[in-house]
């Protein structure tokens, strides 16, 4: 996928036309803002957890190596098997390597943002092996064959008539009634069966604890526990930037993940997977496996985008942004939208290929005051602009402008001579002393801008009128 | 060279020396832990029953699983339940405890009405029931039925995640699940559904020694 700017607006037109997808994310968006608002106000003290929780967030990145063969070494102690992952080719030869040994054909999978982004459904398809996703959300989007247009609320463009329909398609029945709870009790029941016949279960995580070489699972569906539970063997995948160091960082990031997420205090289900099971254990998983995934997160660090990796895929931002409340998810053309996605997406997939995402933000701060590790995603958005501009990435028009405003400002004698063009300039496009902006620019003919003045302080100045 | 030589030689490339924070230290403070918990647990959907000893537990118990309509019983073997002997107590139930009914767990699990189990700890402020695995004590007990039942001793009840940090020894069982509430999803339409993959009913007899 790729978002250029020419994708991109075509698609959020098409998001922003749809009046039912609208109210839908007007309503999820702002229900995830209150409530998580509503859950921070409980704790009088979350500023000072949010400074802690940056703080630390910051302080792992600057030490990863060390923190990530301690979870080695530690997980390895365990019993589980730890493997590195410099791309997403490699993520996937990895996963279905170990598929294929064991002889799976069916593997059941918790939702994952990492095995989103490598596309290993479509590798595993390839080699044979059925995936079946298991958080409601992502199997609806599964069996739309879509992509998920939130981090968290992957199917919140669906309707629960567009829900049933592939529902009793994939039953092979006509219809089914469009009632939520009976969605949802033929969800429990169909993907029960997969869950007890699949050979493996595939799952992300939202962290793992270099401590004690454990990685933790946060569901509300309980998903999460049945993959790392019923089959005989259990695959993670988690993006190596995603470690705590210790148990109290993890408690830290924990207290703060459902909260910013959903306004939960805590997910229904936070499950820590240390290793296979033990003897002695009357039942889990033979083989636990951990993909460690970089795919050009390393190249990060060290360089002025290191802080976007401090991210712990909350969807805070997503919820407040302005810009993902209409245009919606696949606007994006990546499995990360809204302002975490596209800083993300850019960085790891190629800013050429994303070009209009540094743009797809109004600049106005929310994402960086909801963020519970406070990112400062509009300085990146920022920075990204200025490489879209160095890498002779931006339009003609966009270079030519940019070019020409800073020959402009960088002398006093030019800028002077282009501001007394402008006011000679202006003068057809002035209504009433605004400047009105021609029709291709304005379509609904509501934008002024105010004009130049007849003098500038500059002159104001020199003739003493100041 | 392999991935992890690449990856990490690039991370310590960028090394840098830094402060580590010093760890938070929970502010929480609850006057009683035992209301806190039930408030947590019951606002989001999970029922919690008080008890003044284990014999009152046990009567509880009874009467659930006669409410429940209960056939079939799959149970941890900890200590706590067994110095209940449910399925003496219970006679007209089939059950299955973990690790002394011979057959098929996995089975009766699959198949069961209500898992019982205990807790090895439970966190007042989140209303969460730490369960871990270990010998005689399945996984799926606390998974598969419809309906898991938890017996639960209050003095197992701390304050918050960082108390129940701090308070931590030995080693991590191979899992262990934070449980708070029955399972539930608003994947459709943002509307909140209860019972998608766990147990639809999570219920907690929260007993005094
Ligand atoms: S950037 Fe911050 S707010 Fe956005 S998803 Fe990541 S952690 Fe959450």
């Amino acid at each position: 996928m790729t978002a250029t700017m020419r994708e991109f607006r075509d698609r959020a037109t098409i998001a922003i036309e749809d009046v039912r997808l609208q109210t839908a994310l007007e309503a999820a968006t702002g229900r995830f803002c209150t409530a998580r608002a509503a859950a921070l106000a409980k704790l009088p003290w979350v500023e000072a957890m949010r400074d802690q929780f940056k703080a630390m967030r910051a302080a792992t990145l600057a030490n990863l190596a060390q923190h990530l063969e301690q979870f080695e070494r530690q997980a390895t102690a365990v019993g589980a098997q730890v493997h590195w992952a410099r791309g997403g080719a490699e993520a996937c030869a990895i996963v279905t390597g170990i598929a294929q040994r064991r002889g799976v054909t069916l593997v059941t999978k918790s939702k994952s943002m990492a095995t989103e982004e490598i596309h290993l459904n479509t590798a595993l398809a390839q080699a044979g092996i059925q995936p079946v996703e298991t958080d409601l959300g992502e199997w609806i989007i599964q069996l739309a064959g879509e992509a998920p247009s939130h981090i968290i609320a992957p199917a919140i463009h669906k309707t629960k008539e567009q829900v049933a329909a592939l529902f009793a398609q994939e039953l092979g029945q006509t219809e089914l009634p469009a009632d939520i709870p009976a969605l949802t009790a033929v969800a429990r029941q169909m993907l029960r069966a997969k869950f007890l016949a699949a050979g493996m279960g595939i799952s992300g995580g939202n962290l793992a604890v270099a401590e004690t070489g454990s990685v933790v699972l946060v569901t509300n569906e309980g998903n999460g526990r049945m993959v790392t539970s019923a089959p005989p063997v259990h695959v993670a995948v988690i993006g190596i930037e995603k470690i705590a160091p210790t148990w109290d960082d993890a408690a830290l990031w924990l207290s703060l993940l459902a909260r910013s997420a959903t306004g939960q205090p805590m997910s229904i289900y936070t499950t820590v997977v240390t290793g296979p099971k033990r003897a002695g254990d009357p039942d889990g998983p033979e083989e636990v496996h951990v993909v460690l995934l970089d795919n050009g997160r390393s190249q990060l660090i060290g360089s002025k985008y290191e802080e976007i990796l401090q991210c712990i895929r909350c969807g805070a931002c997503l919820n407040i942004c302005p810009v993902y409340r209409e245009a919606g998810g696949h606007a994006y053309g990546s499995p990360y939208s809204g302002p975490i996605g596209a800083v993300l997406s850019p960085l790891l997939f190629g800013l050429e290929k994303y070009p209009a995402l540094p743009h797809a933000s109004s600049l106005c701060g929310a994402c960086k005051e909801v963020c519970p590790a406070r990112i400062d995603l509009p300085r990146m958005l920022l920075e990204l602009r200025a490489d879209l501009v160095a890498q002779g990435l931006a339009s003609p028009v966009e270079q030519f402008l940019e070019q020409g405003a800073a020959l402009t400002m960088r002398s006093s004698r030019v800028w002077q001579f282009v501001t007394a063009m402008g006011r000679w300039g202006q003068r057809p496009l002035l209504q009433n002393g605004r400047l009105t902006l021609p029709a291709s620019l304005n379509p609904v003919g509501e934008r002024q801008l105010p004009h130049l003045a007849a003098k500038s302080f500059r002159e104001l100045w020199r003739q003493g009128e100041v | 060279m392999t991935a992890r030589t690449e990856i990490l030689q690039r991370l310590r490339a960028q090394r840098r020396e830094v402060n580590v924070p010093h760890p938070w230290q929970s502010r929480q403070r609850f006057d009683d832990l035992g209301q806190q918990f039930a408030a947590a647990l019951t606002a989001v959907y999970g029922k919690v029953y008080l008890a003044a000893s284990l014999e009152e537990a046990s009567g509880q118990l009874g009467q659930l699983l006669a409410e429940l309509g209960a056939r079939r019983v799959v149970a941890n073997d900890e200590l706590l339940l067994s110095a209940l002997d449910p399925a003496a107590r219970w006679p007209d139930l089939v059950w299955h405890i973990v690790g002394q009914t011979p057959g098929d767990l996995r089975a009766f699990a699959a198949a069961a009405d209500v898992g019982l189990s205990s807790a090895a700890a439970a966190i007042a402020e989140t209303g969460s029931l730490l369960i871990a695995s270990g010998p005689g004590r399945s996984r799926l007990v606390t998974l598969l039925p419809p309906v898991h039942v938890v017996l639960l001793p209050a003095r197992l009840l701390i304050t918050d995640l960082f108390t129940f940090i701090a308070a931590r020894g030995g080693e991590m069982p191979a899992n262990m699940t934070f449980v708070s509430g029955p399972s539930k999803t608003a994947d459709i339409e943002q509307t909140m559904s209860i019972g998608v993959h766990g147990p639809k009913q999570l219920s907690v007899i929260l007993y005094q020694e």
